[in-house]
């Protein structure tokens, strides 16, 4: 075990450990309070952190953790072309993958410096940023909420902020602020939640000025870094307990539009001793479609899989980070270069993180789920309503695969983001649109010893007269993949008026559908994958899926080999257990277990 | 003490894990008490052996009671050991699953083990309705009265007896509601049938169908208890009504909890915060964050000009109830009226231990009552927080509880040093400092979760302390907050029972009334709140006149998902009489108030307009800002309060010294890392006087046991609360 030096009272570190943590979840509470759009403040795809002068982060709000390690490539371009230049009162705003090292444009970042008081004869002295980060309903471009799939360069995708001040020395740019209203379809939403944004990094100000005077800001920011070699040496001993070795994956999305180009993810992740390399050489190279992360973004999501599988408490704060190198090939999807669209670049965040699940589960089989139904589906249906434009749009989630001591988890976020969904109450009220179904699909859950979680539905009607659809989706053509013998959950759908058209879309949208009053988007989400032979399965657990209407009395039989006894009648079902030893022994003999029935 | 004859006519019997605290107060407002073990086979036996027995010593006959005043876990229990009555669910059709997705967050981030808390109903029981109803209560299908019936058929032949109805819409229209219910009544009687539109009529469909599916999973237990604990009571000769503490801090009469059993669910923790509340109000306290430390966790709650708060969201059996809304999404959501109460893994028997990279860390693992601390020598050897306490100094190094617990001090020094401080390398005096300190630092986010969270600042507060572990950290803690002021009650070992006799009967409904503020229709506002007031009135009981009711409105800019709840008419202006201080800003201000009916004045523009000026000046206190002018304000619901005060509240009489003069010793105390251990006085309560007495000494009791250190003074007001200054920070 390593230890804190000696010069460091570690008492006084834990202290402030927790004052910092305490303003960064203070901030957020406050974003998502005041927030004004579905996407912020329901969904709650934000993060808000503190950091210190030179930009590196000292906590995070309990928020989204692919944004975990995300600021500091920007913070440190605004610090550098900043320097002199940034006075008290100012507020900075941007978002450009590339001018600002920012995700993708729907997220801008708003950011206060906090300077000090402490000695009033002297000159206040920049002393730590409080900062925010907001994905937003829209920043204009070519498709409603800026997250056009068939972008082909980002000039397509909206409205590009390079690092300006917001308000300098508490002035507000009227005409930047003029501008974005312009520019934006939800002025009312994106000028709202800036205000929440603002009002957080208020928040953030006001609190680490007291801590500055409470403990002496010389003192405050000595233990910052302090908290920095505190994380990293927490981070290594937990890397030492990974098994030194070199583990592979591959993984896939399955591409745009109607004619999907397959998209290849490669993972090569280096455990030694105590430090971690993982390298994303073989991943496809970047594409004209807006799913290709920054790399700042991709290595964000590779933190969070990796915070995902360690044990300890471990803070949000830079230190973190620093064991763990991640290199890409300059021009490939998880590392692009400008032009390329980036508007829907979270979902190769979710495939990284499932990828190095994918990797690591041969050295940490008891940490990982089998995989996930893969992040977030994205529907945006926009339009005009009584001469005024609305747009939709919500993270739906999501279904995890089993895991070493449990059947996987529905109605859960992906690991990368914790959000939530919205209220179908809230949505009708709002929106002209009706939500039909809401629920789970029997059936879906890959098969093992421990079940996958399983897909979920959700359907949309249109109660406008038109309305243009896009989706983000994926997992279809690679359902959730199972593990140990687990089988692959069912694979993900979107239909257009299923039982009339039956139009299928496809996953990954590069052209929006138009619809009109009375159409219908129903969207079926993957299911998880199992963990371990499914004929290892209890036949007790079996049964109580069929009882809870899960799994069904001939899914039962196909996929785990169980076999019921009863009349048919719902209340009299009980395990025929030598019919099922008979079965399970023959489907051994054969190998014949299939995957299930969705996947037929 | 010789027991004077006196007729006692109320008692407070509250029923807590491990202990069931009794108290009475007598006519001439002497404070009497019991602890006696819980005995959860059947709990109203210690309630009757504890009542019976102080009722003897006092020489008042137990017929005598009018009112037995009670906390109990029966609800919350019902559902953390998932011993609540089988329960079906009747919902819309394409939505039984909702219950189960939840908000879909999770509480803890980078958890991929992580598992949720099954539904409080399964999937087989969760009965799709052809209906339909749309967001401005449209019919858009009608109710399937067929479906019913057959899904009240399968309820009956699976013998379920509680039935949970909720549709789409219905707090816009509750026609398909209603009409269910009868015909579930109808079909089967006898059966608990939970309405959404009678339990939370409210928009958010996760919100209200877990709530009231949490009302009729614990129903059944509810009314079988509450009959039972009368029947008992009775059986025993102990008269008068029962009366039961709510989650609010109000209390209520059996038959009206049996009605409304999930407002009972965080009543324990409750009494506790209505205990500090009124003590501190007599000690001319009304800003106070309140801090119940026990053997396993910390809570913090905040008063603010004299009211206690509601949490915005609250979930039960989601572990610890920290830190709110962030951290939400492990237990079922109850969107009922609950006294916001932050907690944390920061207890006396909380486990101190190392991190993998050397850090000291406390809790959340407790050693609990049993094995408990590793001074008790009873087979845990790990440091507690009691240890360090122990080792400090703070605690009584051969017993404690009056010596009713022995501990072995030597063992509490063992632990400290083979666990952590040669590790560490540091003296073990210094770090049981540390772990007083970390343990600290934990408290702190219990209390920010209820201040800095809600935009109140700590130091325009007072501290009051209690539980077990209170006293022994409430300075320091005090310290980090920078408060300047510090109570520790009297009787603080059974603040929950002593709650219970100062609360008042209270029932707080709503209604939705989704308006932008100026074009509220405020007839229809008025009709509102008269409908409400008659429904509290036949809740709370009693002569109608007696009934204090108070008007609240949640409103938010129009825009926005999460409401404030701000008075509405009745006068009084934003941001009077506050506590001086931006703490008081929005909140301070004086509630719409009227006896008898809902308001004396009519609502009018004037009104409205105070209820916005109101509504800014709390989102501005809450957020450090408002979009006033930029945004409309929207009230969301409207929201009644109906109070009365019991006939028989008794005030306690003043302090008597001469009752706790208490131990008279000496022994070396540590205040810091650097001072070692300070020979330091140790006296009883009774002999601090009213003249402040400057630092360090420690106060012992039966209860608890308070430290003062040398910087600062403490001295006893007339009630015998003990009141610390603190000295200005710097």
């Amino acid at each position: 075990m390593s230890s804190v030096p000696r010069t460091i009272d570690p008492f006084q570190l834990e202290l402030l450990k927790s004052c910092f943590d305490t303003i960064a979840d203070d901030m957020a509470l406050t974003l998502m309070r005041t927030a004004h759009s579905g996407i912020v403040r329901d969904s709650l795809d934000f993060s808000t952190a503190l950091l210190d002068a030179g930009g590196l982060t000292l906590a995070q709000g309990i928020c989204t953790p692919m944004h975990m390690g995300s600021f500091h490539d920007a913070m440190r371009k605004l610090i550098s072309r900043y320097e002199g230049r940034i006075d008290p009162g100012d507020v900075f705003i941007f978002n450009d993958p590339y001018a600002a090292d920012g995700q993708h444009l729907p997220d801008i970042y708003i950011t206060t410096p906090v300077f000090t008081e402490e000695n009033r004869s002297a000159e206040p002295r920049l002393a730590a940023w409080a900062t925010t980060v907001a994905h937003h309903s829209d920043v204009g471009g070519i498709v409603a909420g800026s997250n056009a799939l068939g972008a082909e360069e980002i000039f397509q995708e909206g409205l590009r902020l390079p690092i300006v001040k917001f308000i300098a020395a508490g002035e507000p740019n009227r005409a930047l602020w003029d501008v974005i209203a312009l520019n934006v379809r939800t002025p009312d939403k994106v000028m709202g939640d800036l205000q929440a944004q603002l009002a957080a990094c208020r928040s953030g100000e006001r609190e680490m000025l007291e801590l500055f005077a409470r403990y002496g800001v010389d003192t405050v920011l000595d233990y910052g870094t302090h908290l920095q070699d505190y994380a990293e040496r927490l981070t290594r001993a937990e890397i030492s307990e990974f098994p030194d070795g070199v583990y592979e994956f591959t993984d896939h999305i399955e591409g745009l539009g109607e004619e999907p180009e397959l998209v290849v993810l490669k993972a090569r992740v280096t455990v030694a001793g105590e430090d971690v390399a993982i390298d994303w050489t073989g991943t496809s190279d970047q594409i004209k479609g807006g799913i290709n992360p920054t790399f700042p973004f991709t290595k964000a999501s590779c933190y969070a899989a990796l915070r995902s599988l360690m044990v300890s408490d471990i803070p949000n704060c830079h230190g973190f980070t620093v064991p763990i190198e991640v290199t890409a090939p300059k021009g490939s999807l998880v590392n692009p270069v400008f032009p390329s669209p980036c508007g829907a670049r979270g979902i190769t965040g979710y495939r990284i993180i499932d990828c190095l699940f994918g990797a690591l589960a041969k050295a940490l089989p008891d940490r990982v789920t089998a995989d996930t139904a893969g992040g977030s589906t994205l529907p945006t249906i926009a339009g005009y309503e009584n001469g005024k434009a609305f747009v939709f749009c919500e993270t739906f989630m999501g279904t995890w695969g089993g895991t070493s001591e449990h059947d996987g988890q529905q109605g859960v976020p992906h690991m990368g983001a914790n959000q939530s969904n919205v209220s179908i109450e809230m949505i009708e009220s709002e929106y002209p649109i009706r939500i039909n179904e809401y629920g789970m699909l029997a059936d879906t859950g890959g098969a093992g010893r421990h079940r996958g979680g399983l897909g979920l539905v959700r359907e949309y009607e249109i109660l406008s007269a038109e309305a243009v659809l896009n989706v983000r989706s994926d997992k279809r053509r690679f359902p959730p993949h199972g593990l140990f013998g687990g089988r692959s959950g069912s694979p993900s759908w979107n239909y257009v008026n299923p039982g009339r058209s039956d139009r299928v879309l496809p996953v990954l949208m590069t052209e929006v559908e138009k619809l009109k009053r009375g159409d219908v988007f129903r969207h079926e989400m993957s299911g998880g994958g199992g963990y371990g032979d499914p004929l290892e399965r209890e036949p007790e657990d079996v049964l109580r899926d069929i009882i809870e209407e899960k799994v069904t009395p001939a899914h039962a039989e196909r996929a785990y080999g169980v076999v019921l006894a009863g009349d048919g009648e719902p209340g009299t079902w009980s395990v025929d257990l030598p019919a099922t030893r008979r079965l399970r022994a023959e489907m051994r003999e054969t190998a014949a277990s299939i995957t299930p029935a969705a996947a037929d | 003490m010789p027991a004077s004859p006196a007729t006692v006519t109320r008692a407070a019997a509250d029923i807590g894990g491990t202990f069931t605290d009794v108290a009475v107060l007598t006519p001439d407002g002497r404070l009497a008490t019991r602890k006696l073990p819980s005995t959860p086979e059947n709990y109203s036996d210690a309630v009757i052996k504890g009542v019976r027995s102080l009722l003897e010593e006092l020489g008042s006959p137990p017929g005598a009671l009018e009112e037995l005043l009670h906390g109990c876990t029966v609800a919350t229990n019902a559902i953390l050991e998932g011993k609540g009555a089988p329960t079906a669910l009747l919902t819309t059709r394409g939505f039984r699953d909702v219950l189960e997705l939840r908000r879909v967050r999770v509480p803890n981030l980078y958890e991929p083990l992580y598992e949720r808390p099954p539904p409080l109903v399964p999937r087989q029981l969760r009965f799709e309705i052809g209906e339909r109803t749309g967001p401005r209560g449209e019919v858009l299908l009608p109710l399937d009265e067929t479906g019913v019936r057959a899904a009240a058929e399968r309820i009956r032949a699976a013998g379920i007896g509680a039935v949970a109805v909720c549709y789409l819409h219905s707090f816009a229209n509750p026609d398909h509601e209603r009409r269910t219910g009868e015909i579930l009544r109808e079909m089967l009687p006898g059966a608990f049938i939970s309405l959404s539109v009678d339990v939370l009529p409210q928009k958010l469909e996760y919100e209200r169908t877990s709530t009231t599916v949490i009302n009729a999973y614990v129903g059944p237990p509810v009314e079988h208890y509450v009959r039972s604990m009368v029947s008992q009571v009775e059986g025993a000769g102990i008269g008068g009504r029962l009366m039961v503490m709510q989650s609010s801090g109000g209390i209520l009469d059996a038959d009206a909890v049996v009605a409304n059993p999930a407002r009972i669910v965080e009543c324990g923790p409750a009494a506790g915060v209505i205990g500090a509340q009124h003590f501190a109000a007599r000690a001319g306290f009304d800003n106070l964050i309140t801090l119940d430390m026990g053997g396993t966790t910390a809570k913090a709650s905040l008063i603010e000009a004299g009211r206690v708060l509601f949490a915005d969201e609250y979930e039960v059996g989601g572990g610890m109830s920290s830190r709110s809304a962030l951290m939400g999404g492990g237990g079922y959501a109850l969107k009922l009226p609950v006294i916001d109460i932050s907690e944390v893994g920061a207890g006396g028997g909380s486990i101190a231990w190392l991190d993998k990279a050397g850090s000291l860390k406390v809790g959340p693992e407790s050693a609990g009552a049993v094995p408990g601390p590793a001074c008790y020598d009873t087979g845990n050897d790990e440091p507690t927080v009691t240890d360090a306490n122990v080792v400090l100094g703070y605690l009584n190094p051969e017993a404690l509880a009056g010596g009713t617990v022995p501990v072995r001090a030597g063992r509490a020094h063992e632990a400290v040093a083979s666990r952590l401080a040669e590790p560490l390398g540091r003296g073990v005096v210094e770090t049981a400092f540390g772990i007083h300190t970390v343990a600290n630092a934990n408290m702190m986010k219990a209390v920010k979760a209820v201040t800095t969270y809600r935009g109140r600042d700590p130091r325009d507060f007072t501290l009051v302390a209690f539980g077990g572990s209170g006293g022994v950290h409430a300075v320091d803690l005090a310290r980090v907050l920078q408060v300047r002021r510090v109570v520790l009650p009297v009787a603080a070992g059974v603040f929950s029972a002593l709650g219970l006799l100062f609360s008042n009967l209270e029932m707080n409904e709503t209604v939705p009334f989704l308006h932008l503020a100026d074009e509220a229709p405020l007839d229809e506002a008025e009709r509102r709140y008269a409908a409400l007031a008659d429904r509290i009135a036949a809740v709370v009981g009693g002569p109608r006149e007696e009934i204090r009711f108070t008007r609240h409105a949640d409103a938010r800019f129009a825009g926005q998902a999460y409401e404030l709840t701000v008075p509405f008419g009745g006068g009084g202006e934003p941001g009077a009489n506050g506590p001086g201080s931006k703490a008081g800003r929005g909140a301070g201000m004086r509630d719409a108030v009227a006896a008898g009916g809902p308001a004396d004045g009519r609502l009018d523009a004037q009104a409205v307009a105070e209820l916005c000026a109101r509504f800014e000046a709390e989102h501005l206190a809450r957020y450090g800002h408002a979009f006033s002018g930029e945004f409309p304000v929207e009230i969301v619901n409207l929201r009644l309060v109906g109070t009365r005060r019991p006939a028989g509240i008794i005030e306690p009489a003043p302090f008597d010294p001469a009752s706790r003069t208490g131990p008279d010793a000496r022994r070396g105390v540590c205040f810091g890392p650097a001072s070692g251990l300070v020979d330091t006085p140790v006296i009883g309560r009774g002999r601090l006087g009213p003249e402040p007495r400057t630092g360090p000494f420690v106060i012992e009791e039966y209860e608890g046991t308070c430290v003062i250190p040398p910087d600062c003074t403490a001295h006893l007001d007339r009630l015998g609360n003990v009141i610390i200054e603190l000295p200005a920070a710097g």
